[in-house]
């Protein structure tokens, strides 16, 4: 057994000498990123699910904007159902001390008929219903208003005494943005408020309990009506949205570095085979048996796998917890555990890569003829090992079996490769038809002569770039269209519900302030009933579940001017009695310019003919609107009004008074929703500059491993030239100028390759606007010298040492 | 009375080269008794080495036989060879061929491991005897890369005795050395040899070399004379 010490002492020394450190370095790596993001993702995961059971209060809830009709609720109590009802509107809440913008939800004393509601009072006993006359708040109302259980709040015209404090509720949805608190009341003293006028915006949900098939029965037999929606378990929040993009370039990140990790173990282990395949017959000769030799590279393997385990996974669990410090503030604090899974994961995608990398080319090596001792001869490698190559295919088949974008992109890459490569190739062939210095005709003549190994050079020289380049601008175009949504100066504060009479003045006492702000917006609640004449209900469109304008109510507007943030995409804003409709929305029910179409507001049906589209960046939070109508179309309409300004956090004061002196006017302040958000998105950036600097970190170690075991093959040739006579300078200036010229042309290529897929991810997989990054042309190359630069330096100067 | 150690029969060695079969030995037969030392000449080309890899079992001949030890190695498979060889041969290489990642002393040791000499203290032991037999008395920590041609070479010597092998192939054991160096390597090799009791085998290009042994096989045109 002693000697096994010995063997396991070998192994580890011919890990770092024969140069296999890069593949422990590159399996480290996958485990780490492996463990990491998957734990970070089961966790997010699991945070989202937890909460999404109880998202609903029900196993089934209908959405309404209008009062449930009470043959509706029979209907459901007919059909064995178990019901509850709730409305809920935002309005301001006023302490003695302070105000704020609230939902209110008015509920009956069964809800929640799913999922928990805790409610402590004063005295501290928890009760898990709200009963009429009480008033329960969410903690953070307490410290906003500044006050305490046995207060009165008003709310609306209501004054309410407040019962205690929620601890916990359903409906709370997994949402960062969520920042407007809730309270409850019983649905008997709503009518208290007075809070529900015509006009006002209440939604209204009906919540239902039963067995799955009554309840299916029961949705099937019902016809939803205008305003009314069931409410479905996946609908995306704007936050899940945000962590799906987030996550989507969380899997994108996994799968380069994954691949990058694969090509520097390939390499590797292609070269030590190279290297070692001397060592092996020597062994032959002294008499070892492969089965001998299998046990020393099985140590070896062992040896390497069980560092990168170990190490890898000790990485990955640091990294999950660095990348989730910045997240700190949108994750609960209990975090659900994940148990082994990553682990078990990351142990499945080292080995489904590993084995194979490193039992192909070492199998071979056992290949190696124990007579190449005395004298070489070409060896007949046996392609028996060559089977594990359906290990990561048939991973890859499980995973991605039907995700076509991933076969794309994989396929994509290859093609993409295949003709960049040859097409820089050819450039160079190109220009080694001029006239150059030495060194550098060389070099070009050099790289022309042997267009495999130039070709696949070139191939992975660009395409670790590519990819690192990637990863880093999806992620400064991710973060760069969520940084958008809050400009410096955008306004803030949003004052919705201002009545017609109170308009002139609102608007008066806002300058009088000095607060920048926008012009005021008419806004009429409405629908669209006929496009060109036709029942919308007898348009094929209607039916299409994606598209939902034509079932709720929209926000129309009227204008003397289109704003000037609105780019008119096609169209003129003239004529009397028209419409400018939003050019995406326009595309979705198949309008055309001239179209008339009939809208409602209150039972009033009225016309206009489209004579304008305009592009809107709805992430700006500027107002923005689908219709704007010209005046005359829609004036004399019932219409409230809507101004945003901007307020620094020094004028606080002057939006409260604001706010006493018009309590009917809803105030959206955004100011600390905007300051989260803006948090929060740094936060997010943080870890995927971790993650995507992770990335470039799996990338340069490629690079690095490829330039220098590329340079190791060439020993021999630079020998003979010194031998023969070539001075230090000449081999040096060839050496630069050939690996030089590939760098410029592969980080030219990268450029081009990146820019091409990049385009395609954003459209078809991010969906997020494309831009161009000509910076990129030139920082790419730059880079591309500066690693070859770092990689070779001390390579070159140690090749070209005195001859021995 | 001396005993048949090594027996070549007829043996015949051709390679395809471009489509084209070259035959390197063309029925070569001789004997080698136990002890003796045995010099194999000849110009570049002339199949020295080729012999010598199918006498050491590294290779099989295209036909004829060749028994070592009693055993006919020229139908043993790689496997039956790789045994013999751990067994009972050792090599010493024109380019030494140490293991670059392990010390003098562990080169040393590496034959014995092979063989399943699981003992580390006793071959360590026995190693360390050798190196310093050859002068390297101190030097066992070294790596390949920290020594000299000729000390390379003497590591070689030692790990080519350290299983006491009952023959020993030298292919041009001083063809990377200067005059010096090499005179004292092959004193050692002749002293060791004559020590343990070794066959030796030894191809090589040097007359003076050869004439040390007791015979000399000169391979010219595929076929083997030997020499006065």
């Amino acid at each position: 057994m002693k000697t096994n010490k010995m063997i396991i002492n070998w192994s580890w020394r011919e890990i770092w000498s024969g140069q296999l450190w890069p593949v422990m370095v590159a399996l480290t790596l996958i485990i780490a990123c492996v463990v990491a993001l998957s734990t970070l993702a089961l966790r997010v995961e699991k945070v989202m699910t937890n909460q999404g059971r109880a998202l609903l209060a029900a196993d089934l809830v209908m959405r309404s904007s209008n009062p449930i009709s009470p043959s509706l609720v029979d209907k459901a109590e007919a059909a064995g159902l178990t019901i509850s009802s709730q409305s809920r509107f935002q309005t301001m809440a006023f302490s003695e001390e302070k105000l704020q913008l609230v939902t209110v939800k008015s509920v009956e004393t069964s809800y929640p008929l799913r999922g928990a509601l805790n409610l402590r009072d004063g005295n501290e006993v928890v009760t898990h219903e709200v009963k009429p006359g009480e008033l329960w708040l969410s903690p953070r109302l307490f410290s906003i208003l500044e006050t305490e259980i046995g207060d009165s709040i008003a709310i609306g015209d209501a004054e309410l005494t407040i019962t205690g404090v929620i601890d916990d509720e359903p409906e709370l949805a997994y949402n960062p943005f969520n920042s407007i608190p809730n309270l409850f009341i019983h649905s008997s003293d709503l009518d208290k408020t007075g809070a529900i006028q015509v006009g006002s915006r209440v939604r209204y949900r009906l919540f239902l309990n039963g067995d799955l098939t009554s309840l299916a029965a029961f949705q099937e037999s019902y016809e939803l009506q205008p305003g009314e929606s069931w409410v479905d378990q996946n609908r995306e929040s704007r936050a899940a949205r945000l962590m799906d993009k987030a996550k989507q370039y969380l899997s994108l990140t996994i799968l380069m570095v994954i691949l990058m990790a694969a090509v520097t173990l390939i390499l590797t282990c292609l070269h030590y085979v190279r290297n070692r395949s001397e060592t092996v017959s020597m062994l032959k000769s002294m008499g070892a048996s492969r089965a001998w030799l299998r046990s020393w590279l099985t140590t070896q393997v062992l040896i390497m796998f069980a560092v990168a385990f170990v190490i890898g996974g000790s990485l990955g669990l640091l990294l999950e917890y660095l990348l989730r410090i910045p997240l700190a503030g949108i994750l609960p604090k209990e975090l659900p555990s994940v148990g082994a899974q990553p682990f078990v994961f990351a142990i499945g995608v080292a080995l489904c890569i590993g084995l194979p990398a490193l039992l192909i080319p070492l199998t071979r090596l056992l290949d190696a003829p124990a007579i190449n001792v005395i004298q070489k001869q070409a060896v007949q490698y046996s392609k028996k090992s060559w089977w594990l190559l359906l290990l990561p295919l048939t991973a890859l088949v499980m995973f991605y079996g039907t995700n076509i974008q991933v076969w794309m992109v994989l396929i994509g890459l290859l093609v993409l490769f295949v003709v960049l490569a040859s097409l820089s190739f050819k450039f160079l062939k190109l220009m080694s038809q001029l006239k150059w210095n030495a060194a550098f005709s060389l070099a070009l003549s050099r790289i022309s002569r042997s267009p495999k190994n130039s070709m696949m050079q070139l191939a992975a020289l660009s395409g670790s770039l590519m990819l690192v380049a990637l990863i880093w601008l999806i992620k400064s175009d991710l973060l760069g269209d969520w940084q958008q949504t809050l400009a410096p100066y955008a306004p803030n504060v949003f004052s919705i519900n201002i009545s017609p009479e109170d308009q002139p003045n609102y608007l008066k006492e806002l300058d009088k302030f000095e607060l920048p702000r926008s012009d005021a917006f008419a806004i009429i609640r409405g629908r669209i009933t006929k496009i060109r004449e036709q029942n919308i209900t007898d348009l094929a469109i209607y039916e299409d579940p994606e598209i939902r304008i034509l079932k709720r109510e929209v926000n129309f507007t009227w204008m003397d001017q289109l704003p000037v943030y609105n780019e008119v995409v096609a169209g003129e804003w003239t004529g009397e009695k028209t419409v400018s409709v939003e050019v995406e929305v326009a595309e979705e029910l198949g309008i055309k310019l001239g179209d008339e179409m009939t809208f409602e507001v209150n039972s009033q049906p009225f016309t206009a003919t489209v004579n304008s589209f305009r592009a809107v960046e709805w992430q700006s939070l500027k107002p923005n609107f689908v219709f704007i109508f010209n005046k005359d179309a829609v004036a004399d309409l019932p219409a409230t009004w809507m101004v945003s300004f901007r307020a620094e956090e020094n004028q606080t004061t002057f939006v409260n008074q604001l706010a006493r002196l018009y309590p009917t006017v809803t105030l959206l302040d955004l100011r600390t929703m905007a300051s989260k958000v803006q948090g929060l998105l740094r936060q997010i950036s943080w870890s995927l500059t971790g993650l995507a600097a992770l990335g470039v970190l799996a990338g340069i170690l490629l690079i690095f491993t490829l330039l220098r075991l590329s340079l190791n093959e060439r020993k021999r040739e630079i020998t003979l030239y010194r031998t023969l006579g070539a001075s230090k300078k000449r081999i040096s200036n060839t050496l630069w100028a050939e690996y030089g010229l590939l760098a410029l042309s592969g980080g030219f290529v990268a450029a081009i390759a990146a820019e091409i897929i990049l385009f395609g991810l954003m459209t078809w997989s991010f969906e997020l606007p494309t831009q161009w990054h000509p910076m990129m042309f030139i920082v790419l190359p730059l880079l591309a010298v500066l690693v070859v630069f770092i990689s070779l330096s001390t390579v070159i100067k140690a090749l070209l040492k005195p001859l021995r | 009375m001396s005993q048949s150690i090594i027996s070549v029969e007829n043996i015949t060695k051709s390679v395809i080269s471009n489509n084209n079969e070259l035959s390197i030995l063309k029925g070569i037969s001789f004997n080698i008794n136990a002890g003796e030392s045995v010099a194999i000449m000849g110009t570049s080309g002339a199949g020295k080495s080729t012999l010598m890899s199918l006498l050491a079992g590294l290779d099989q001949p295209t036909s004829g036989k060749i028994s070592i030890l009693g055993s006919t190695i020229s139908t043993m498979d790689d496997e039956q060879r790789a045994k013999m060889r751990s067994e009972s041969i050792g090599f010493v290489f024109q380019n030494f061929l140490l293991i670059p990642s392990l010390n003098a002393l562990q080169n040393v040791t590496l034959p014995m491991v092979l063989r399943g000499n699981e003992d580390e203290s006793s071959n360590n032991q026995k190693a360390k005897a050798l190196l310093k037999e050859v002068g390297l008395a101190g030097r066992e920590t070294h790596l390949p890369t920290q020594l000299s041609g000729g000390e390379q070479q003497r590591v070689a010597l030692a790990r080519a005795f350290v299983t006491k092998p009952k023959i020993l192939f030298a292919d041009e054991p001083t063809g990377n050395l200067d005059q010096k160096t090499a005179q004292h390597v092959i004193e050692l090799l002749f002293a060791m040899n004559k020590d343990q009791g070794t066959t030796l085998v030894l191809v090589t290009h040097d007359a003076e070399l050869a004439k040390r042994c007791q015979r000399t096989l000169i391979i010219s045109d595929g076929q083997c004379q030997e020499s006065a």
